[in-house]
């Protein structure tokens, strides 16, 4: 006869697990809050990182236009004073879309047939790749293959038999050096060469006429100071000599090249003495100790912009518009070129990888996701050793294996959670902190909230799901414990 | 036990007893009449705990420990026993065995005419749950539950709900005399109180079956008559199979049988009334 009706032991509820967890964690508190500062630290690295990139990267897309804008003076300066290199050229066309402006403009210089030129695109392509292979070649097999010749000029050498055999023998010889294409491919391409180069000649001869008609336009001004004009007369006279020139930008371009005269004559004006003494005088130096710090500090703010608008009329000759006014506007354009400059230089190699942060980072973040989890798996392990006697205990009262387990990844969860919490919390901060030292106003007009905020919920996330793997196996062990061990006596 | 009783020789004193108290106790062997357990108590008498050729051995590498040589006992519902026996006795494996929490090597173990071996870890988990009550020598209280807490967790466990726990588990806690104090922590209690906590908490489930490992080892010699006379009313009132392991004297005053373990095998069991002991003035 069965006097005992055996049956299946009820699972606890989630609630009432996850209660019983809770007073377990709350009783170790201490273990609890190094355990969460292990899991505190490695979330904050990596929500560091996150944030850092996040922020590098708003910061390098919103850069990118400003700085183009900002190098367009140089660059028309540049193009109005000398024809390109036939490399430049290269490079150009290499990169150019059909149907482009580009492209329109290369036809006029080159005074080609339009329809004629994405065959020399494709093959200034080609060139360019094997001018990146001449480039990228140590000197001494530089030196071997096609001797002193540098740019397009080594295309020209190997035009010459004797010099092309020599070419393909040493190739062959260096048996680890990989050349583009094949050997074929690479004559073939030298056979279309004097094609390529007659365009090129054409196009930079059409450069230099287009740049001896403009100069008529200058009326003996230098390129900079007529292209103050851009928008004016000699914007059309820039376009009738076949650049192409669109109207929008002549205009910014004419405001950027005013700023810089401005600019030009601000930084200048420090040479004279009058005015050299004046600020000497209100800063209490001596004239000689007078820097161009000194005057953009002084530019800085509205009142003091007055006052050397003052010393300049007095001492100086400032040009028209050069009031109070523009001369602070002078003096935040160029702070703000300067954090652009910096925040290029900062932003550069960001991208990629795991959320952008570059493939570095992302190694990083992974080994220290890595030396965490061995921490949490040490920490909880701990844990359930030293509950031995506990867990045995609440088997012997009826506990499940699965509550037992449950209740140690719960534990680990919340561990987690809060670990990730205040991980995310104190990288968001440092990463801040540091980003707003090097960005400072940009920051604060590209603050990217939303994509911080997904940053933040994959580490605190990411801080949870750690907690829980490494505890996977300590709570195993802890389900698994016989109920006996708490009968022994110690 | 049956080699021990054919010699009809005193039952040594266990090392664990101490010189002074194995002088005091003496047990006058010479009345003791051995009988099949069967026949002890007549036929009316209804077997909850049975074990059959139990065997235990620990194997750890190359070392072979017989924890359990052979143990064949049956024990009756509503019966007080005390185990008694030495360190390394295998007394603390017998209780694992009996008790479910382990499986012998070899031999099979009844709970109710229940081969423990064939249950579900699920069955195991209800069983230790609801018929079998555990009082620890080190009370084994979970220390960061109050002591309500820690009576209703087997009641949580069985399924109760947590209204209906509390309310048992306040009146459980009135009957071991600790109504007042239920919202204490194990470590704010003295020994006697956190035993008769654990016993509280034994009794969370109104098992049918009591297994005491040193109950009163822990504590002062009126603490500990405290905690025995609640199991005796226990076992008298309710009908609770109670087994004790001790080495408390004064368990024979309230027990009905007497077992003792030696080496693994039982050597001796023995009505109480069979058992003349002789005190030689501790008390």
């Amino acid at each position: 006869m069965k006097h005992i009706d055996v049956q299946q032991q009820p699972v606890l509820s989630f609630g009432r697990t996850f209660k019983i967890a809770l007073r377990g964690v709350q009783y170790r508190l201490f273990r609890a809050l190094v355990t969460v500062a292990v899991i505190a630290v490695a979330m904050a690295f990596l929500m560091n990182i996150l944030s850092e990139s996040l922020f590098k990267r708003v910061v390098a897309v919103a850069v990118r236009d400003e700085i183009r804008a900002m190098r367009q003076a140089d660059h028309w300066i540049a193009r109005l004073s000398v024809p390109q290199t036939a490399e430049e050229i290269v490079a150009v066309l290499a990169a150019a879309e059909p149907d482009s402006e580009t492209f329109r403009e290369m036809a006029v210089f080159g005074g080609l047939d339009e329809t004629a030129l994405p065959s020399a695109a494709a093959l200034a392509v080609k060139a360019q790749a094997y001018l990146k292979f001449f480039d990228d070649i140590n000197y001494g097999r530089r030196r071997v293959l096609i001797g002193n010749a540098t740019g397009v000029e080594i295309f020209e050498r190997l035009q010459n038999e004797a010099a092309q055999t020599r070419f393909f023998e040493s190739l062959t010889l260096m048996r680890a050096v990989r050349f583009v294409t094949t050997p074929d491919a690479f004559r073939e391409f030298l056979r279309a060469w004097p094609g390529l180069s007659g365009t090129l000649t054409a196009v930079r001869a059409g450069q230099q006429r287009a740049i001896g008609n403009i100069q008529q336009a200058q009326e003996g001004r230098t390129v900079m100071e007529a292209l103050s004009g851009a928008e004016g007369p000699f914007g059309e006279a820039v376009r009738q000599a076949g650049f192409v020139l669109d109207p929008g930008e002549a205009v910014s371009l004419a405001k950027q090249i005013r700023l810089a005269e401005h600019r030009h004559f601000i930084e200048d004006s420090i040479n004279n003495p009058e005015v050299r003494k004046a600020v000497a005088a209100r800063k209490d130096v001596l004239p000689g100790d007078v820097s161009l710090d000194m005057i953009w500090k002084l530019l800085g703010r509205p009142a003091t912009a007055a006052w050397y608008e003052g010393q300049l009329a007095q001492h100086a000759s400032p040009p028209p518009g050069l009031d109070a006014a523009r001369l602070h506007e002078v003096a935040r354009t160029r702070a703000r070129s300067k954090l652009m400059v910096r925040a290029e230089l900062m932003t550069m190699g960001t991208g990629g990888g795991f959320m952008n942060i570059g493939p570095r980072m992302t190694w990083l973040a992974f080994v220290s996701m890595l030396v965490c989890t061995v921490g949490i798996a040490n920490a909880m392990l701990m844990s359930v050793t030293e509950r031995f006697r506990e867990i045995a205990t609440l088997k012997c009262l009826g506990a499940l294996d699965g509550f037992i387990m449950t209740v140690f990844l719960i534990e680990a969860a919340i561990l987690g959670l809060v670990g990730g919490l205040a991980g995310t919390l104190i990288g968001l901060v440092l990463g801040l902190g540091r980003m707003l030292a090097v960005f400072q106003s940009l920051l604060i007009e590209l603050f990217p909230g939303g994509l911080l905020l997904q940053a933040a919920g994959i580490s605190i996330v990411t801080g949870i799901a750690l907690a829980a793997v490494a505890a996977a196996y300590p709570s195993m062990r802890a389900a698994r414990l016989a109920p006996m061990e708490a009968m022994r006596i110690e | 036990m049956r080699d021990a009783d054919e010699k009809g020789a005193p039952h040594p004193p266990s090392s664990d007893f101490g010189e002074a108290r194995a002088a005091a106790l003496l047990i006058d062997m010479q009345n003791v009449v051995t009988e099949k357990p069967e026949a002890l108590d007549g036929a009316g008498k209804r077997v909850i705990i049975r074990t059959i050729g139990m065997k235990k051995v620990y194997r750890k590498k190359d070392q072979v420990t017989q924890a359990l040589r052979g143990v064949d006992v049956e024990i009756y519902t509503g019966e007080f026993i005390s185990v008694m026996g030495p360190s390394g006795s295998g007394k603390s494996t017998f209780f694992n065995m009996i008790g479910a929490l382990d499986s012998p090597s070899e031999g099979r173990v009844f709970i109710d005419e229940v081969d423990v071996a064939q249950l579900t870890a699920e069955e195991l988990a209800f069983l230790r749950c609801r018929k079998i009550g555990y009082i620890f020598q080190s009370y084994n209280l979970i220390q960061y539950m109050t002591a309500l807490e820690n009576v209703t967790t087997p009641m949580a466990f069985g399924g109760v709900p947590d209204d209906e726990a509390r309310k048992r588990g306040m009146e459980i806690l009135g009957q071991v005399g600790l109504r007042d104090r239920w919202f204490h922590r194990p470590i704010e209690m003295s020994g006697g109180q956190q035993q008769r906590v654990a016993i509280a908490r034994s009794l969370a489930n109104q098992p049918a079956i009591l297994l005491c490992d040193e109950p009163t080892a822990n504590l002062d010699h009126h603490t500990g008559q405290e905690i025995l006379d609640i199991l005796q009313k226990l076992n008298k009132e309710r009908g609770v199979t109670i087994i004790c392991a001790t080495h408390d004297h004064r368990m024979m005053n309230v027990c009905d049988r007497l077992m003792w373990i030696r080496d693994g095998s039982i050597e001796r069991i023995a009505r109480r009334d069979e058992v003349h002991v002789e005190l030689a003035g501790i008390d």
